[in-house]
């Protein structure tokens, strides 16, 4: 990066593809497989807007880290305000073990959430069920189904970002 | 080619030199701004005709040095937090537990004289506010720059960073308007000091993170 901030492009494009690989790992885990590579780019974005603030002197990977954190945050607050139904529809995928082992990080952050809104963001958003087969499942109706998965990504979202230590 | 291969490709092409953040170069620029002020303000002939009498009190000891005290670490806390990975809680704490007291503590050097009067002549509301108000308005300078730095810089806490850059600007121009206000009673400046200080850091936490983007 140091040397990225000097003006080489051919390390910078080597830095970029090595960050890109981590932070597709990192989305990886913690979002829908739809949103991943949106993720990814906003964030190499911002590192690229933001390089003049990395200090030499320290480690590029911490920096880096609160960037993709920081991006996490964004992305789960763009989730939550998008309409619930068109989602469903982009992330149903034909791959219903890919849909379900991954975002394992963020499955694994829902048990601080009450079990319905939980539930809720499980199947709508992490296993791309419909709205209407989520409320067949759960018994709620379509409304409070919307209303669990908005107030717990919003729940979810002040979690991650008021923690200091989670990355 | 996948679109972030084609987003590496354009982002490293091209690339110029960029101008590394300076923090000392912030700083820097926050004490020119401050003694700007402070030279306004000597300049009008604004500061308290007795400042050579009571420069010694006790009373003053407590106000400017536990200005100067805020102010140095808030400002601290703000520029610290304006860059990743930095911006903990911890931090923006410390800072506001310390903010409470040292305000508090002026409770403790009220004179025996002061503490006899009725508390609303003590607290003067009407002089009071004037005082508050020119705090807020010696902070707002302090906080547009403020807002430039972290704007500039890539707060990943942007909510925190506000808070902080709020309380710095708030004591820092605190501390600049000590020279001329001049109330002597500590319970009077606890209260005035303090709300002018909360309405400022209040302002900076819900203006500051608006339309933000890393």
């Amino acid at each position: 990066m140091a040397a990225a901030q000097d003006g080489h492009g051919g390390a910078y494009r080597r830095l970029l593809n090595e960050t890109s690989d981590w932070l597709h790992r990192y989305f990886r885990r913690r979002l829908p497989p739809g949103d991943v590579d949106d993720a990814v780019q906003e964030a190499l974005l911002a590192i690229h807007r933001r390089r003049h603030t990395f200090d030499p002197r320290h480690p590029f990977g911490p920096w880096m880290a609160a960037i993709a954190k920081r991006k996490w945050v964004d992305q789960l607050r763009t989730i939550a305000r998008r309409p619930t139904e068109e989602l469903s529809d982009e992330l149903a995928v034909a791959d219903h073990e890919t849909a379900v082992t991954s975002a394992t990080t963020l499955a694994s952050l829902l048990v601080q959430l009450r079990p319905a809104q939980a539930q809720a963001i499980m199947m709508v958003k992490l296993q791309g069920y419909s709205i209407e087969d989520a409320c067949r499942e759960t018994g709620l109706t379509a409304s409070a189904v919307k209303m669990n998965i908005h107030r717990g990504l919003a729940r979810l979202t002040a979690l991650i970002e008021d923690a200091d230590d989670f990355h | 080619m996948t679109s972030t291969d084609a987003l590496i490709l354009t982002l490293s092409t091209n690339l110029g030199p960029v101008r590394r953040r300076s923090v000392s170069r912030e700083i820097g620029a926050l004490v020119v701004l401050a003694a700007g002020e402070l030279a306004l303000i000597l300049m009008a002939g604004g500061m308290r005709p007795d400042m050579g009498g009571v420069i010694l009190a006790p009373f003053m000891a407590w106000k400017i040095g536990g200005l100067a005290l805020l102010a140095g670490v808030s400002c601290a806390v703000a520029i610290r937090s304006f860059a990743p990975p930095a911006a903990s809680r911890r931090d923006l704490v410390y800072a506001l537990v310390l903010t409470v007291f040292v305000m508090a503590a002026g409770l403790f050097v009220t004179t025996a004289a002061e503490s006899g009067q009725p508390l609303i002549e003590r607290l003067s509301p009407a002089r009071g506010l004037g005082c508050a108000t020119a705090i807020v308005v010696l902070a707002l300078p302090l906080m547009s720059l403020l807002a430039v730095l972290m704007r500039r810089a890539a707060p990943v806490h942007p909510k925190r960073s506000a808070l902080a850059s709020g309380l710095a600007a708030a004591t820092s121009g605190a501390l600049v308007f000590t020279v001329c206000c001049p109330a002597n009673d500590p319970l009077y400046i606890v209260v005035w000091y303090s709300a002018g200080i909360a309405a400022v850091a209040a302002a900076a936490r819900w203006l500051l993170p608006r339309g933000y983007r890393l």
